[in-house]
């Protein structure tokens, strides 16, 4: 199958009429193509960029203290952004790490979410931050909870079409600290083999706040209640962090293949679990200090 | 022309054109009424063929040719056993093996014909265990081997393509005697080398005479695979080389150029064949090898070897292509640069129904090292001594002998350690989560005829005509420099006419890091032939004796009387001047190698290069996770010709080294087809994880050196990477890894 149908949208409007008609976004292409290109997918009929949207673009710290980012933000945008550097810390570490410099500059947030692989870097800092995606078609607007995006493998609960046109955090709580940490086996063009999102928060030396989820462990990311409610209430030392990482490889469904095998993956999730959970905190303290 | 004689950088003169996006590969080529070839692979890795119909392939509009075995000469070819056929006629032997080739007016088009092409088959049982593969009644992959032409010293038989020992003196006499033996069982993936530059291939026909451009290290051998498969002579045959993207050994041997020609000739049209990264991986025959390797040592307690005892298994794959020694040559590794009182060394290379293996940068050396170092370094522990003190107190030296009786005139293997060990800061204090690694190795030089010739143009720049290959070795930087310094001239004032089989006489190409050995030789006797004509035209011009002369600045002056002088320019503009090689290949060094069996010329190393490598690593307990910070690295090369060339092989050698330890290691599935086949997962080092390179070369005087006292240099920089940072690993984990690469799953199995 090769792309009948090659459409350029200038405004959201026309981008979502073209969803609307059965084409597919393609904004950094990052993807897409290479997922055709490699195999694991067939090119569309029919494709509508819409990189040249300019509402779809920016990262906007809000009044309320929270960050709106347009689906179309680059992983390049969003890692140099020292707002999210300082309050939404687990998505900048995630953004950082994405693939290359290349895949960066050109890779969008969107894209990585609505592509709902569960190796990919930024979802798992959206979900333990609570964000929500906002989501359009001709019909309308609604929100979705990000950690709610997801059915599965490449499968988000997007109808046909809708088309994620942004995505908003909001304000954390004070003393919060994040983190996201994956095992990487190079530094650079890196996939995640097992990844940790933790976003903690603590007052007088307990955590009041913990969610803490899970990448490339299951079918999709999502977040482990067994994890957080260790942490809830503790005073965050190294025995409540040791059981909420064995927590998350209690969770953890892994595969074997040839990234590694589900015994090491699970092994892998307590540590890397452990390591995001433990910077988170001392994230939360510096923000105590 | 420059005319100032002073010492400075010359910098490639393709670099500019790579680095800017307007060099032009194989594959940017754009031929009239081209066509593009796709090919139908295998379906099976061991399955025997009943049918094929291109029937409906053919009919599809856009088609203009398919080809299959019955469409070319029933020829076998390979470089040491003839046992392949461009494309299968009976049997299929690996997931790569080539079943039809199909051209049409666009890929879409080729793609979809090559899967209408019917192909019936009975599949057989697929050997993939190449260290079953030696047992008696394993199923043969070639059954008729015995029909193959093919070197007789490589001692055949059923699935053994080559067998070689090495034996000295009682191994196992002298073992009941030793104070301390230490036993290991080591085991290496498959690896690639993954040229950046996926093949390409275009084949244009005019009447009875067929050029090749295609991306390959060896225009020669292509030329000869070409001729000998369609059945024409190699006169009528020109492969042509624009620029290479790469190949570390993967684009030596000939490998499609057959298959595009057929295509072209079928179709009668210009053919081209571009790899995808996919095909780059699992369809090329050339792969490093995967080994199983056992050692056992024996030591006396103030650490003289007393024995080693080693048998190794190589996995060969479907094919043997030029790949037929590596038998002796593991086995030499398996002697490694250590002296050594009793031998007994058992090395097979082995069909299966993997990827054919052949050449990758310094064929079997990484793997064989790494094993060794590590038990090496086990010894060491075993007789409670600093590993570097059991090599310092074992290591060859000036005067040894080695085990095949090659006397080693002059070598600088101890003084690569002390440098090494002095550049790292061995036994400085460390983090507990890093250690310092060393190992050594060594390599032969290839000597091996080449030819080359220098001609001056009327202006007085100067075409240097060589077989040289440029495969990112730097031949561009260094034949220009070798033949500016004969003639007093500058690298600038000279162009090269290279990869070319039609301009330049016979070279070996980009292998066996012969470039400047014997390319480097043929270019300067070809310059000196030249400075003969010019100090001779010179001598008649001025009026002097030709003992007077001096070729200086782009001028030929006469000693003392510095107003008595001529420009080389003035010369060539005045006459013709055309420098010839004449090329006398050195002679390697005798070994009498009693006992040993499977010679095939390696039982001697000649000009050795001698290699040591000491590694700083940290290792993360937690994950297994190991990472090289830093790499000494000191080389007796012999003279270095061309230091940027030369420190930028070490770079690459190491880094390439660094991701066979780690990372590099293609996986198979239970039918021996390739489960990594992309960049994804077959995972490269990246310049991000580049630790900090330092080198040091020590500069002998070897007897049977190349040009000027030099040796080899592109392929060393990668035999002991890999070992010394497994002896840095298994520090701090304090046990070792017995499988290569030594990925963070398997270093935290190890016992992170």
């Amino acid at each position: 199958m090769s792309v009948q149908t090659f459409t350029t949208a200038s405004t959201v409007e026309e981008a979502i009429a073209a969803v609307a008609a059965g084409a597919r976004p393609v904004a950094g292409g990052t993807d897409l193509v290479v997922g055709a290109r490699t195999g694991k997918s067939t090119m569309p009929e029919s494709v509508v960029a819409i990189h040249r949207v300019a509402e779809l673009h920016g990262v906007e710290s809000l009044a309320d203290g929270g960050l709106r980012l347009g689906a179309l933000a680059s992983h390049a945008e969003i890692a140099a952004s020292g707002d999210v550097r300082k309050r939404f810390t687990a998505l900048s570490d995630a953004s950082a790490i994405v693939g290359s410099h290349a895949t960066r500059a050109q890779g969008t947030v969107g894209g990585n979410l609505m592509n709902a692989s569960p190796a990919m870097e930024t979802g798992g800092p959206l979900v333990v931050l609570g964000a929500t995606a906002t989501l359009r078609s001709p019909s309308g607007t609604r929100s979705v909870a990000v950690e709610d995006l997801w059915t599965g493998p490449g499968k988000t609960s997007a109808a046909a079409d809708e088309l994620l046109v942004g995505v908003e955090i909001p304000a954390p709580a004070a003393g919060t600290g994040s983190a996201y940490l994956r095992l990487e086996y190079r530094r650079q063009m890196e996939i995640a083999v097992v990844g940790a999102s933790a976003a903690v928060a603590v007052a007088d030396g307990v955590v009041t706040e913990a969610r803490v989820a899970m990448t490339a462990l299951s079918a999709t990311i999502r977040r482990i209640p067994e994890a957080e409610a260790t942490l809830i209430g503790s005073d965050g030392g190294s025995a409540a962090i040791d059981a909420a990482g064995a927590a998350v490889a209690a969770a953890s469904t892994p595969i074997s293949d040839v990234r590694g095998s589900a015994d090491y993956r699970r092994a892998m999730a307590a540590v890397i679990a452990g390591r995001a959970i433990e910077t988170a905190l001392s994230r939360a303290r510096e923000e105590n200090a | 022309m420059a005319t100032v004689e002073e010492p400075r950088t010359f910098i490639r003169p393709d670099g500019k054109e790579k680095v800017t996006g307007t060099g032009r590969y194989t594959a940017d080529l754009v031929l009239a009424g081209e066509l593009v070839a796709k090919f139908r692979y295998a379906d099976h890795t061991h399955a025997r063929i009943t049918r094929i119909d291109t029937t409906k392939a053919r009919a599809l509009p856009g088609v203009l040719a398919v080809v299959t075995h019955e469409d070319v000469p029933d020829v076998l070819y390979g470089g040491m056993v003839q046992d392949r056929r461009l494309f299968a006629k009976d049997t299929v032997r690996f997931e790569g093996d080539v079943v039809a080739g199909v051209a049409a007016t666009t890929a879409e088009i080729a793609e979809q014909a090559a899967a209408l092409i019917e192909v019936d088959y009975e599949p057989l049982p697929v050997v993939t265990d190449f260290e079953a593969a030696l047992a008696d009644d394993s199923t043969l992959v070639h059954p008729t081997w015995e029909s193959y032409e093919g070197d007789e010293a490589l001692g055949r038989h059923d699935n053994t393509l080559g067998y070689s020992t090495i034996v000295k003196g009682d191994a196992d006499a002298a073992l009941a005697t030793a104070d301390v033996v230490v036993k290991g069982r080591y085991f290496t993936d498959p690896v690639q080398g993954v040229p950046i530059e996926p093949r390409a291939v275009i084949a244009q026909w005019q009447g009875d005479k067929l050029t090749v451009w295609t991306s390959t290290q060896v225009p020669y051998a292509a030329r000869a695979g070409v001729a000998t498969t369609l059945q024409i002579p190699e006169s009528n045959v020109r492969v042509i080389v624009p620029l290479l993207g790469g190949g570390f050994g993967a684009k030596c041997d000939f490998h499609f150029e057959g298959h595009v020609a057929a295509l072209a000739k079928a179709a009668r049209r210009p053919v081209k064949l571009v790899f995808s990264r996919r095909e780059e991986f699992f369809a090329v025959g050339h792969r490093r090898e995967g080994m199983v390797i056992e050692f056992e040592s024996g030591a006396r307690s103030d650490g003289t070897l007393v024995a080693r005892k080693a048998r190794l298994v190589l996995d060969k794959g479907a094919y043997c292509g030029e790949g037929g020694f590596f038998a002796q040559m593991a086995a030499m590794h398996a002697l490694g640069p250590y002296e050594l009182e009793n031998v007994h060394i058992e090395s097979s290379l082995v069909y299966s129904n993997n990827q054919p293996s052949s050449s990758i940068r310094a064929p079997t050396a990484p793997q064989v090292c790494w094993a060794l170092e590590q038990h090496m370094d086990e010894l060491a522990t075993a007789l409670g001594m600093d590993p570097v003190d059991l090599r310092r107190k074992t290591l060859i030296e000036t005067g040894s002998v080695t085990a095949t009786g090659q006397v080693l005139e002059r070598i600088a293997m101890k003084e690569t350690l002390e440098k090494a060990v002095e550049m790292i800061g061995y036994g400085q204090e460390l983090p507990d989560d890093e250690a310092i690694g060393v190992a050594v190795g060594w390599w032969p030089c290839f000597a091996s005829k080449s030819g080359a010739y220098v001609k001056l143009n009327p202006d007085g720049s100067g075409t240097i005509i060589t077989g040289a290959q440029e495969n990112g070795t730097g031949s561009v930087m260094a034949m220009p420099t070798y033949v500016a310094a004969e003639l007093g001239m500058q690298p600038e004032d000279f162009s090269m006419l290279y990869q070319d089989t039609d301009a330049a006489p016979y070279d070996m190409g980009s292998c066996g890091s012969q470039t400047t050995f014997n390319s480097g030789r043929a270019v300067i006797a070809a310059a000196v032939d030249l400075r003969d004509q010019l100090l001779d035209a010179a001598a008649e011009k001025l009026e002097a004796s030709r003992d007077d002369l001096e070729l200086t600045g782009g001028s030929i002056l006469v000693m003392g009387s510095p107003d008595k002088s001529v420009t080389i320019a003035e010369l060539a503009g005045e006459g013709t001047f055309h420098g010839k090689s004449e090329d006398v290949v050195p002679d390697g060094p005798e070994a009498p190698a009693e006992g040993c069996v499977g010679r095939l010329g390696l039982e001697s190393f000649h000009a050795p290069q001698l290699i040591a490598h000491a590694v700083r690593v940290r290792v993360d307990r937690g994950t297994g996770v190991a990472r090289v910070l830093e790499v000494a690295a000191a080389h007796d090369c012999g003279k270095i010709l061309n230091k940027i060339g030369a420190d930028g092989q070490v770079y690459g050698g190491v880094v390439m080294g660094i991701g066979q330890a780690l990372s590099e290691g293609t996986q198979l599935d239970a039918e021996g087809r390739h489960r990594n086949a992309h960049l994804t997962d077959y995972k490269l080092v990246t310049a991000s994880d580049a630790p900090k390179i330092d080198v040091a070369w020590i500069e002998t005087d070897t007897p049977g050196a190349g040009p000027k006292g030099s040796k080899g240099v592109g392929e060393p920089p990668c035999v002991p990477t890999a070992g010394a940072v497994a002896n840095a690993i298994a520090k701090v984990i304090g046990a070792r890894v017995h499988k290569l690469p030594m990925t963070p799953e398997r270093v935290w199995e190890a016992g992170a």
